[in-house]
């Protein structure tokens, strides 16, 4: 799987979420986004969720979120971010 | 709009909801600018009915306009409450409210006619309380409360206090009570107007909005957690001491005013704290009000030592600078935002980006002609004729308004109407 790291902890509001949006337009079988946010972006999961991706987020103990969307539902999203980040 | 605590825009009102209420809020800016060619520098005597006119078409008509807005936007998202059938209740509060102000307004302007003072008595109390109560009570219903939502409760607490102030007041004014207890009633409804309802949702939503749209360290815990609930009891401890101690409130508005100069060079300080320094218009409107907010307090503070009779009509001038450069702000992140993610959010592919809704030139324009106009506010204290000057200004500025309004709204139709929608979850 290609990864395609999404560091939006320094960025503005709604920032973040207008790059994640665009990315998840042309996500495929083959990739995920795997985004770095410094809050939990729920917007953008329900409606990455609503249009049928699946998604993990998890919270590391610097209090920064790991934001893992896939196109593909055979792929296990925990065994990517253990793989990326100790969280 | 707001992600931290975990919900959504699911829970959101309809966009048109949101616009209604800033549209309203505009039309009422206008209107006072229309005003104003009348009234002239007479706003400037607190005693005159052109003050009083002038105050609510600005506090009433604008300011509780545009932060219904805000509320039906945030209290969902910011505290996770859902606002049952949100146009029902939006629509059973615009219209009374709308016609209840004009009403008041009118009862200002023809006092014999005491009639419009019980009608917009009764239009307002029922269209405000019976929509602030039920707001009130689901957010003291709540298990975790933010910062945030607590400092929403205390100022729709303090909304409430507004609102039945004003009725006993205008009970007075139509005949039903005997009004011996005008004078500290007045004193104690404008107080909570300003700094217990305007002053404090501003505050509160800030501890929420400033880090997250401007990338900042967190407000001091101590700030957060304590100053929305300082300011609120120190407006009821003043307003029950006052029926025994008239000048209480001289030691109140000290506290006050030193309180809110506090929280305004801590958020200036925290704009300057900024990870990413670039500098957009909405970054100025926030400077701009805040540093109003220290000279209104400055000027009050002077007050209390000094008869200088400038520095009266000065506060009132930064207090209103200090509100609407906020609410402004706010407009120009919210009016965007809401209105591409609206559109994302049903999926059209070619709904506009959010420079396109409003252009970051657009709202810097604004800032512009918002500064004009607070400038030559000030001037017509020196040189009369700027009021006329200044009553333009104010047209301008809240046509602005109405136009971003009118544009994001005609692009929201014209992308549902012909917009391309994108299908990404084939899976679904």
């Amino acid at each position: 799987m290609i990864k395609i790291p999404l560091d939006v902890r320094e960025l503005e509001h709604p920032k973040p979420l207008e790059l994640a949006m665009k990315i998840l337009r042309e996500l495929n079988e083959t990739n995920y986004l795997y985004i770095l946010h410094r809050k939990n972006p729920i917007p953008l999961l329900d409606f990455a969720g609503e249009q049928g991706f699946q998604c993990l987020n998890k919270e590391d103990t610097h209090g920064n979120w790991h934001i893992l969307i896939t196109k593909n539902k055979n792929i296990d999203l925990q065994t990517l971010l253990n793989g990326s980040f100790d969280v | 709009m707001f992600s931290q605590n975990g919900l959504s825009l699911d829970q959101a009102p309809p966009l048109s909801v949101i616009f209604r209420f800033f549209f309203l809020g505009s039309l009422f800016g206008i209107l006072a600018g229309v005003l104003l060619f009348f009234y002239q520098t007479e706003i400037f005597d607190a005693s005159s009915t052109a003050a009083l006119t002038f105050t609510h078409l600005l506090t009433l008509g604008v300011m509780l306009s545009f932060m219904f807005a805000a509320l039906f936007q945030m209290l969902p998202v910011i505290a996770g409450i859902t606002l049952t059938s949100p146009v029902r209740r939006a629509n059973l509060l615009i219209y009374p409210f709308a016609l209840g102000s004009i009403t008041l307004l009118l009862g200002f302007n023809f006092p014999t006619l005491s009639w419009l003072y019980t009608l917009s008595a009764f239009l307002l109390g029922v269209s405000l309380l019976g929509t602030i109560i039920p707001m009130l009570s689901d957010l003291l219903k709540l298990q975790n409360h933010s910062f945030s939502s607590k400092g929403m409760a205390a100022a729709l607490l303090s909304l409430v206090f507004v609102v039945l102030l004003a009725l006993y007041l205008l009970a007075s004014l139509s005949g039903y009570v005997d009004g011996s207890y005008y004078v500290p009633v007045k004193a104690a409804h404008y107080s909570f107007g300003l700094f217990g309802w305007i002053a404090l949702l501003i505050i509160s939503i800030s501890f929420q909005v400033i880090e997250m749209f401007y990338v900042t360290p967190p407000y001091p815990k101590i700030v957060s957690m304590y100053l929305p609930v300082g300011i609120l009891f120190l407006l009821l401890g003043s307003t029950i001491t006052a029926f025994f101690i008239p000048d209480i409130w001289i030691l109140s508005e000290i506290l006050l005013a030193l309180l809110l100069s506090a929280y305004a060079l801590l958020t200036l300080k925290r704009l300057t704290q900024r990870k990413r320094p670039l500098t957009d218009a909405t970054v100025w409107f926030w400077r701009m009000g805040l540093s109003s907010l220290i000279l209104s307090m400055l000027s009050i503070l002077i007050l209390n030592f000094t008869e200088l009779s400038l520095l009266k009509p000065l506060s009132y001038i930064f207090f209103t600078s200090f509100a609407l450069s906020i609410v402004f702000a706010m407009f120009y992140k919210i009016v965007p935002f809401l209105t591409w993610f609206h559109l994302n959010s049903q999926g059209y592919f070619s709904a506009p980006l959010m420079h396109e809704i409003i252009h970051p030139k657009t709202a810097k324009k604004h800032l512009y002609i918002h500064l004009a106009t607070i400038i030559t506010f000030i001037a017509s204290l020196f040189f009369s004729p700027f009021i006329f000057l200044a009553a333009a200004l104010t047209i301008l500025s809240f046509g602005w308004i109405s136009y971003q309004i009118i544009h994001a709204h005609f692009l929201y139709k014209k992308t549902q109407k012909s917009g391309e929608k994108f299908d990404m979850g084939s899976m679904n």
